[in-house]
């Protein structure tokens, strides 16, 4: 727990050494002050000791009254400079340490703090070491030496959470939006639930500040879920990567890649995944392929090396055989070539409708935001009806012989929207039928080429001398060789890819198990039962406090943001701030049921609470005296832990005895001015 | 053939898409700009109107008069068309008292005219292309004068030809 001991400020002015000491107990305190005697300086300087005056809506000492930076006034009437001021506060969790800032000084920044190590304020040991720390510079929340809050945080046994920022990072909850939720400012800290929370850029910082403090699980399974999806971003990366790797294979092998999905998805038949060839105009596999050409080349190597003479014959043959080849070849490239232009031209078409759609959308849209806007004005035209007749004009501007019914706009836009996605899928086909029969032309080309060359090498021979031996062959067997090579170390890096992607599947399958392990709704048993706990407390304690303004039955605790909500009827299963329908003084008493509830909670559970509430003047809107009473009352129960109340009580005796009536506290007085001079 | 055994067919009309300029307030807010925006006194005469109209139409027009504008009124421009969607409209708009008839030939826009045309100009999302060639020609490049000059080459066209 954080329990605040002991609070001294020390002012030195132009007419001598000024300042206040004031000692807590356990339990309830009541810091009774008049209007402007300094209750809120008192306050504001136990927030600005714990470095918290983010709470005020600052930083440093600006947000200091003047009575501790400027001028003293003491008494009514005279004033008197101040040269230097701090402020001590000591505080206790199972050791006691005491924090020395200051305000004004010309020797020492307002960011630096010193931190003693033992009771400077209540004890008898004026020497106790100290060491130097420093509160809101760049490291004051994660410099482990030098860092204030970092110190302050271990000192609570606070092991501060992770949530994710607006940008998508990680980051620890800060110790200053912590504290709205057990020390509430007079000014603006009783508008709403967390109303001094400093922004970070964090995302759902409310309910984040709630989690920790009632140490709920449902904060781990949050961040597990955010791991899961951050590491399941890292697999599709991996994905793309091997997906392209593939395909790059599969390219400079002449091939194409089949059975790989661009996706990630678990595979179960690896078999499935193969480049394919093209051979005789038939698709087979790469291994099958390259197994012909091994079977192709031993058969050759078989063979004697004969001499162009006794090839005459075969080379004849075969030089006929190659120009068919050659014509088929060429034929195919010829009738090929022009689809792919029509292909082209059609995909050109796609694209206009694309585009003529998309602008159509767009002054859809607008009609159907200037038809809502015609409501406002409000002209008859925007509810289809004649502003002349009355009678129906069917939201159209052709002439009323023709007798069609057209769309609702509404209907209009999402008919549009359908047509526009129904275009995206014809342009997609469109772009990979193009794709594959310019790989298909090239693949016609490369052959085109390699029947040329033969045609010509056999020409060649048939003219040579007839004893030579046959280049010819001895260059087939020479190109083969080379090919099965080639594809033999295609195959080779394809397994290679293989066994990546197999890994990467079973990866995909584990993560994915455990994404289905999650629970639906991150609260486990432990959780519901907090929850529950907190609803109860905190409607039993509107009851206490006689709030009024809705039936309890319809108030709840969220489960999203655990802040209380009302239904709008009984019945009906429609929630929301319980803000709009409380009247001024009961949305007061839901503040007070709301913190101290927590407070409760906590209690019960034993959980990450500083077991510290700090109200300022909480007796807002005119609420009645009987109704604080049972605030305080309800205040004074909490004899293990520290409640501190800054309060009036409306500058009356009267009203202060009705208040207190029979009630076990401390009572701190602040007498005429907070800061007095010290003799 | 098989013989196809339906005893009976019905037909259910359904209701067909229509472009948004044939929708009633899409086409007056135009008009509403359009007074606002391109017309001094906030008032012009109907072909003026038909001019815009049309040009809001598509790119393509809205390019022709920029360009027709840009070139100092120099490019072959001189036709454009007319549509009696529009001539509803304003009908329609004359009724809701959003635009008025003055001296029996011009429109103006009203106190309300106005008020809408303030709600369009606050959401910056709405018409913001249209908005751009509106504020773009302005007030004074397309006159009324203007607009009379080029329909008289209407009728040389027409006993020309």
């Amino acid at each position: 727990m954080l329990k605040i001991r002991a609070i001294k400020l020390e002012v030195n002015t132009t007419s001598g050494l000024f300042g206040a000491n004031y000692e807590f107990t356990n339990g309830l305190n009541i810091i009774r002050g008049d209007n402007s005697t300094g209750k809120s300086s008192l306050f504001q300087s136990i927030l600005y000791g714990l470095g918290f005056e983010e709470l005020l809506g600052g930083k440093n000492e600006k947000t200091m009254q003047s009575a501790l930076k400027d001028q003293v006034e003491f008494p009514d009437g005279k004033f008197h400079s101040i040269n230097q001021s701090f402020v001590y506060l000591e505080i206790e969790n199972k050791e006691i340490v005491t924090i020395k800032r200051s305000i004004t000084s010309d020797a020492r920044k307002a960011q630096l703090v010193d931190v003693y190590s033992g009771a400077l304020l209540t004890g008898s040991d004026e020497t106790l070491p100290s060491r130097p720390m420093f509160v809101h510079d760049k490291g004051g929340a994660s410099d482990d030496i030098y860092g204030f809050h970092v110190f302050l945080s271990e000192f609570l046994n606070w092991n501060l959470p992770e949530v994710v920022t607006t940008k998508g990072e990680l980051s620890h909850l800060y110790l200053q939006q912590i504290a709205p939720a057990f020390i509430v400012e007079q000014k603006s800290g009783w508008s709403d639930f967390f109303a001094t929370l400093p922004y970070y850029a964090m995302r759902n910082t409310e309910s984040r500040v709630v989690e920790f403090l009632l140490d709920m699980d449902v904060f781990e399974n949050e961040k597990r879920k955010q791991q899961l999806s951050s590491n399941k971003q890292q697999i599709t990366n991996r994905w793309n990567g091997l997906f392209f790797q593939f395909n790059k294979l599969a390219e400079k092998s002449g091939g194409t890649l089949r059975g790989l999905e661009q996706n990630p998805s678990i595979i179960n038949s690896f078999g499935s995944i193969y480049i394919s060839m093209l051979k005789d105009e038939k698709e087979i596999a790469i291994t099958d392929f390259n197994e012909q050409q091994k079977a192709e080349l031993t058969q050759l190597e078989k063979q004697q090396t004969t001499t162009v003479g006794t090839n005459i014959n075969k080379n004849e043959e075969v030089l006929k055989k190659l120009t068919d080849k050659l014509n088929q070849l060429s034929l195919n490239y010829e009738m090929l070539s022009p689809e792919v232009n029509y292909d082209k031209e059609k995909l050109k078409q796609y694209t206009k409708q694309l585009e003529a759609v998309q602008e159509d959308l767009r002054k859809n849209k607008g009609a159907l935001k200037v038809k809502s806007l015609g409501h406002q004005l409000p002209a008859e035209t925007a509810s289809d009806s004649c502003p002349t007749c009355h009678q129906g004009i069917k939201d159209s501007l052709l002439p009323s012989e023709i007798k069609q019914t057209p769309m609702r706009i509404e209907d209009n836009v999402s008919f549009l929207v359908a047509q526009h996605k129904m275009i995206e899928v014809y342009i997609e086909g469109q772009e990979k039928i193009i794709r594959e029969k310019e790989k298909k032309l090239v693949t016609y080309q490369n052959q085109l080429t390699e029947a040329r060359q033969e045609i010509r090498d056999t020409k060649k021979e048939l003219v040579q001398d007839e004893r030579l031996p046959s280049v010819l062959e001895i260059e087939k067997r020479l190109n083969l060789k080379k090919k099965v090579e080639f594809f033999s170390k295609v195959i080779e890096d394809f397994a290679q890819l293989m066994e990546e992607l197999k890994a990467l599947s079973k990866e995909l399958e584990r993560l994915l198990s455990k994404e289905k392990d999650l629970p639906k709704d991150f609260f486990s048993v432990e959780d519901r039962k907090k929850l529950a706990l907190l609803q109860e407390n905190f409607i039993a304690l509107l009851r206490k406090f006689n709030y009024q303004s809705k039936p309890f039955e319809a108030i709840r605790i969220s489960n999203d943001n655990y802040l209380p909500v009302a239904q709008k009827m009984v019945g009906e299963q429609l929630f929301y701030n319980i803000k709009f329908d409380s009247s001024a003084s009961d949305f007061i008493r839901c503040l007070w049921s709301y913190y101290t509830s927590i407070f409760k909670t906590s209690i019960a559970f034993q959980t990450n609470h500083p077991m510290l509430l700090i109200f300022d003047e909480p007796k807002q809107q005119d609420m009645a005296i009987g109704n604080f009473k049972s605030f305080l009352s309800e205040l004074s129960q909490f004899k293990e832990q520290q409640v501190l109340v800054f309060a009036s009580f409306e500058n009356s005796d009267d009203s202060f005895k009705e208040a207190t009536h029979g009630l076990k506290f401390s009572l701190n007085r602040i007498e005429e001015k907070l800061i007095k001079p010290i003799s | 053939m098989e013989e196809l055994l339906i005893k009976k067919l019905s037909f259910t009309k359904k209701p067909i898409p229509l472009p948004a300029e044939y929708r009633p307030m899409y086409k007056i807010a135009l008009i509403v700009m359009i007074l606002k925006v391109c017309c001094r006194g906030e008032s012009c005469n109907l072909l003026k109107l038909h001019l815009f109209s049309w040009a809001l139409a598509s790119e393509k027009n809205m390019k022709e008069l920029h360009d027709y504008v840009t070139s100092n009124f120099k490019t072959d421009f001189s036709v454009w068309g007319i549509e009696p969607a529009l001539n509803r409209a304003l009908q329609l708009a004359v009724a809701e008292n959003i635009c008025d008839i003055v001296n029996g030939k011009n429109y103006k826009l009203t106190e309300k005219g106005n008020k809408f045309y303030e709600m369009i100009k606050a959401d910056m999302e709405l018409f913001e292309v249209e908005k751009t060639f509106l504020t773009f020609i302005g007030k004074s490049h397309i006159t009324d004068s203007r607009i009379t000059s080029m329909t008289q080459k209407w009728n040389l066209f027409y006993v020309e030809n």
